[in-house]
Formats: structure tokens, sequence, C-alpha cells
């Protein structure tokens, strides 16, 4: 049939009028529409316009007059207008149901794992080396300006203890990359927030009052602000901005195909999956914290003070870890203290 | 060339005629497999990667053609015809204004108090645009759907249709679900006709009783098993209220909020997808196209419900595989669920092609999943 023509229907130009109609390639080597016998409409193949295949839809060929022949006949579409060899001709060729496909299958299962393992964390990598230091700064100011007018107030810790930290927290910073200079340390009433330390991408530390009134002593609190540092190093308010957002798009791009739910699943389960880098980089600041301690001559495993004193403040109620953004306070506890005592017998073996 | 006026001047019935024409019931029909989605599927996933997601508008037009060609009426099929290029190009600006958006709301917070009531007031402009975009690249027998609805209608029917439903808890969502349907249904055209829709609010409080009834009953009983754990949460309460470790709390109300509310957002989404099914049989079941032409829809509404559940569950425990199955599985169920009972013929439609404008506000919804209803 292929050969000797094709049936369908044709619709005049405009029209939804339907004619059962026959096309077939003339002597002269124009497609030929008739209904009935009759000539309806002519043209040359390369006047045409042709659907691309896709699997066994109707293909629409479209005359230059406007007027239109419909057929289901795919393979005697492509005999005539030769549609092998193009684009669309290749993709139709690959989505054949062939064992390949599971190939296929295997491959978009091993790429995405890639992605997610290699190509995200490389892109964030770029992405924050090509960060003006604008960036961080601009979001720092904002961030402290907002926490500033809504749960902070002025700290209302004495001047001298300030001072006497501060003094101590610039020999610490001093052996970070930045340098003292590129760190500047606030004092606030936490309030809502309680005893809290957060480190801000443009090296500006706030500590509450509530948490220097809770550890106490000052090498505590300095341990905390070694963790802090390290944040800061370690660029990891960034990296997590440029993470979530590379995963959104990545889940975005696919989501026609996956289907609204499964997309909003994906997006709920990375949000998730933020939770567990979040902690790898607490992980990643306890280490580093330890590390500057050790290297300004304090007490490496001060900041384990700080935890016994929360772990007193909180019982023995222990969430789950998954669903915390910072690893359980035992286990910090006991990676400090193991990690204090591997660099010092590394710094023993040294001398 | 032959001359083609004798075809163009077809018989359109004239509005004075007869009402005595021969009404038939013309059922939809789907007619694809999931062994024949499932290589365009994989394909499009995987071209789509490793063009670094340029290729996913060719996904979209492919994927789209296939349904819409394997969707069936009265013997003929329908047809998609977007351009990916203006595909790629509307998704490209529809992403760099999420980007600029996220950047500006990240730097400047402040900034995003005044971006959001923007966005809120933009929101009706994009549906109404996306709109008219899939209803102009959408053909069935050579005529060309069209979408005349303006910017106030999509505002009632989206924004002050979502904030009633919201405020009101649901029980005024019938009004915002005749606001919606009633929005998309009588502002379609084909082929120059109009479309009408009748729905009434009335018949709409109609499909909402059920899925209401089975909320509340589940709320109940929900709420009664939590009060037989009470003493066992405010023990923990006590533990946890203690402690000044803000993260610790947090991670504690997280974990609770999760466990509760889960299922009551799965209760929630089940009487989401009856009121939804229902909603749609009583808006398609009052339109009239062209006057004439009746639109049915008759979806088993817990069977609509089973569907969308178990496809999910499915998706998920295959890794995404199933979907395919999934998604022919949906198509067939909503086409066999829908009819058109055709007074006289469908011949004698007359369209013209009009440009169907840029892509961005049909990709901004498309990417931003927003559910536009069908």
């Amino acid at each position: 049939m292929a050969s000797d023509g094709l049936s369908g229907s044709w619709f005049p130009p405009g029209a939804s009028q339907r004619y059962v109609a026959e096309a077939a390639v003339d002597a002269h080597g124009a497609l030929t529409v008739t209904v009935e016998g009759e000539v309806v409409t002519s043209a040359f193949v390369e006047k045409l316009v042709v659907s691309e295949r896709v699997a066994s839809i109707p293909r629409r060929i479209t005359f230059p007059d406007g007027s239109l022949f419909e057929t289901s006949d795919n393979d005697g579409v492509d005999a005539i207008t030769g549609a092998h060899g193009t684009a669309a001709g290749i993709i139709d060729g690959l989505e054949r149901y062939r064992p390949r496909l599971f190939v296929f299958a295997g491959l978009v299962i091993a790429l995405c794992f890639l992605v997610y393992r290699f190509a995200v964390p490389a892109l964030v990598e770029v992405a924050v080396a090509v960060t003006p230091p604008i960036v961080p700064t601009v979001l720092s100011q904002s961030a402290l300006a907002s926490l500033d007018t809504t749960v902070m107030s002025p700290s209302e810790l004495p001047a001298d203890r300030q001072a006497a930290i501060i003094a101590a927290f610039k020999a610490i910073a001093a052996h970070s990359p930045r340098g003292a200079d590129g760190f500047v340390l606030n004092f606030r009433k936490g309030g809502p927030i309680g005893p809290n330390a957060f480190a801000l991408p443009d090296g500006n530390l706030v500590l509450t009052d509530e948490l220097v009134e809770l550890a106490a002593n000052d090498e505590a609190v300095l341990g905390v602000l070694g963790h802090e540092i390290a944040h800061v190093e370690g660029e990891h308010s960034l990296r997590q901005l440029y993470r979530a957002a590379g995963i959104t798009g990545l889940i975005m791009m696919i989501g026609g195909d996956i289907g609204a739910a499964a997309e909003d699943i994906l997006v709920q389960g990375s949000a998730l999956m933020a939770l567990s880098f979040s902690r790898k980089q607490e992980t990643e600041s306890d280490r580093r914290g330890v590390e500057l301690m050790l290297a300004a001559g304090r007490d490496p495993t001060a900041i384990v003070g700080f935890f016994e004193k929360l772990l007193n403040l909180s019982g023995t109620a222990q969430p789950p870890s998954m669903l915390s953004t910072h690893p359980d306070t035992q286990g910090r506890m006991d990676a400090v203290k193991a990690y204090a005592a591997e660099l010092k017998a590394r710094d023993g073996q040294g001398r | 060339m032959t001359d083609i006026a004798p075809w163009s001047t077809a018989a359109r019935p004239a509005t004075g005629m007869p009402a005595e024409l021969p009404r038939k019931v013309e059922p939809f029909t789907f007619t694809g497999t999931a062994r024949e989605y499932f290589g365009i599927w994989i394909v499009n996933i995987l071209l789509t990667i490793v063009t670094i997601g340029i290729y996913s508008a060719w996904a979209k037009v492919r994927r789209l053609r296939y349904f819409y060609g394997n969707t069936h009426l009265a013997g003929a099929s329908f047809d998609y015809h977007a351009k990916p290029v203006r595909i790629l190009i509307g998704r490209i600006i529809v992403l760099a204004i999420i980007l600029g958006y996220n950047i500006v709301a990240n730097l400047f917070p402040v900034f995003s108090l005044v971006l959001t009531p923007v966005f809120l007031l933009a929101l009706p402009w994009f549906v109404m645009r996306g709109l008219r975009f899939n209803a102009r690249v959408t053909s069935y027998r050579n005529i060309r759907f069209d979408f005349t609805g303006g910017y106030w209608g999509a505002f009632k029917a989206y924004v002050l249709g979502s904030i009633i439903t919201w405020l009101s808890l649901g029980i005024l969502a019938p009004i915002a679900s005749r606001w919606m349907w009633h929005y998309l249904l009588s502002n379609a055209t084909y082929g120059g006709r109009p479309v009408t829709n009748e729905a009434t609010v009335r018949a709409m409080y109609g499909q909402w009783l059920l899925p209401a009834v089975i909320f509340l009953g589940g709320l109940v009983l929900f709420g009664a098993s939590a009060f037989a754990i009470l003493p066992a949460l405010q023990e923990l309460y006590s533990d946890i209220s203690a402690s000044a470790d803000a993260d610790l709390v947090l991670a504690v109300i997280i974990q609770l909020l999760l466990t509760s509310l889960l299922p009551l957002i799965v209760l929630l989404a089940f009487a989401g997808l009856i009121y939804r099914a229902g909603t749609r049989n009583v808006a398609f079941n009052a339109t009239l196209i062209d006057g004439r032409h009746k639109l049915m829809s008759f979806i088993h509404r817990g069977r609509f419900a089973w569907v969308t559940v178990s496809n999910l569950v499915a998706t998920i425990l295959t890794l995404g595989l199933a979907r395919p199955w999934a998604a022919v599985r949906m198509a067939k169920l909503m086409a066999v669920s829908t009819a058109l009972e055709v007074e006289g013929s469908l011949d004698g439609y007359i369209g013209q092609i009009v440009d169907s404008g840029p892509a961005v506000a049909s990709e901004y919804l498309d990417v931003e999943g927003f559910d536009i209803g069908f």
C-alpha cells in the first residue's frame, strides 16, 4: 500500500470538513490527493510540511494551499518524504521498543547519580569561585539587619568581658587564612534564638549573651567560635544556597516527564538531603575548629564543654539525626575528642 | 493547483435550522501503550540530561504530541503544534526570571516582601496567556482551539478562589471550583464558535459533600487517637521544653509534625482527588460546544483517586521507571470517562490559525508545576 498510495483524510484549508482521500506521488513527482477520484490538491514533495513521526500517531501533511492530508500510514509517509536520516527520524528510531531501551534506562539512572554526586558539587565549586565578594557582604548585612530588627537586641554583656573574648578570638582567627581582620565578632542578646552562635558568609560572627552565660567559661565559648570560623572559611552558606538551586533546577528540567506529584516528592526529598549536607558541614567545621584551637595553643576539645552543658539542659531526649541539621551531640563530642587526640599524637611524633 | 472553492464553502448549518438533527454520543478513546511511550519517555530524559536541559523543549513537544495524537474522538485525533524552539526560549526566560527573583530575595530579603505581591498579581496574566498558548497549539480536525479569557477572570478563578478556599478552610471551595471551571471552559472556542458552561455552585456543593465528610471523619478518628497518646506527648514535651537548644527543640517539633501531619496530608489529598473528579464531571456535563454539542464526563471518583494514588506509589517504588505505564493508564481512564454528544456532524467548522504568541507564560506554568485543572 505504501508504494502505490496513502489512504487517509483530507481537510480543505481551515475547515473541519473531512473527506476520505487517497494520496499518491504522480508522474511529475508531486503528491496528489484525490477524493472520490477527483484531484483536490497537489504539490511537490519539497513544498509539503510534514509533521515529525512520533510512535504511531497520525501524520499531518500540509499543502501549500493550506489544505491538510492526514494519515496513519507512517511508513508510507516516510517512504515518500524520505524522513530517514533526519534528526526526527533518528530520534524516532531510538524510541522504538528494543532491548537497548533498558540500556538507556540504566544509563539514565547512572547519569542521575553521577550528576548528583559529581556534576552538582563541581558546579557549586565553580559558582562559589566566580561569586564576587560583594555577594556574601550584601547577604550578610541584610541577614544581620533583619535579625536585629526581629529577634535580637543589643548585648548586655559587660564591656570588659566582651573585650577579653574578642582578644582571645582574634588570636585564634589569626590562624585562619582570612586572618584576624577577616572576621568581626558581634555580641547580641539572642532572645527567642537563645544560646546560639552563627557565622555570616562575609566573616561576621554573632555570639549571643545566652551562649556566653551557658558556657560559663570563655574557653568553651572560644571552642564554639573556632567552629564558626570554619563555617566562614568553608563558605558553607554559599555552598548550601548554590546546591539547593542546582538540584531544584535539575528536578524542574525533567519535571514534565515524571509528573507533578513525583516532582513534588523529589523536591521534598532533596530538602531532606540538604539536611544531611548541612550535617556534613557541621562535622567538617568541628574538625577545623579543633585544628584552629590547637594552632592557637588553646584546648582543642573546649567545644566539648559547651556540648556537655547543652546535653545537661536537654536531658536525654535526642531526635533521630536524620531530621536534624546538626549531628547528634554525643557523637560530635566523641568525634571532637578523637580528632584532638589524633592531632596531638601526630604533633608529638613530628617533634 | 485545484480550485478549492467548492470545498471551503461547505455548508455550515445556519443558526435558524430545525433542531431535529440526529444526536450521537461519541466516546473519547486513548490508543497509546505503556510499551510505546516508554521509548519516547526514556529517550526524552536521556537526551535532556545529555544536552543539559536543552532537549527538554523537544521532549515536551514529543510527549504531548504522543498523548494528543493518541486521543481520538469521532474517528479523528488531536494534535499539538507548539514549536520546540519557542518553548525553549520560553523556558530560558522563565528560568532567568526565577533565578533573578531568587537572587533578589536572597540578597535583599526586604525586597521579596514587595516581589511576592507582584508575583501574585502577575499569576493571572501567566494563567491567561498560558491557557491561550496551549489552546492555540491544539488542533482537532484541522481546526485550532482558542482561549479568550481575560486577566480578571483568571484573577478571580485562581487568586481570589485560592484565598477564599483557604480562609474558609475549604468550605467555600465549590465557589472557587465553579469560578475556575467556568473560566477554563466558557472562554474556550473551537473554530471561532463559543463554548458555554452553566455549572451551578449548588451542583459543585453536591460534589463537595462526600470528600468533606471523608476528611472530617478522618480528622475525628485521628484526633481521638492523638488524644489517646497525649500523656506520652506531654512527657516528651516536658523533657524537651527544659532544653534551650533551639536546634534540638526544632528537630523534635519537625519530627512530631511530620509523623502527625503525614496521615492528615494523605487524607486531605484523597478527599481532594475525589472532589476534583466530581467537579470535573459537574463542569463538563454542564458544557455545550457551539450551543449544540454536549460535553460529557463520568469519571468514577473512587477509581480516579485509586489510579492517581497507585500510579504515584508505583512510580516511586520503581525509581520512576513505571511512570510511562502510569501516565498511559491515567490518559486511558480520562479518555474513557469523557464523551461528546454530537448534534448533527462535526463538519462545517472554519478556523484560522492565529499566532500562538510567545511560550513564556505556558512555560512558567509548566516549570512551576502549576495545575491548570483538566
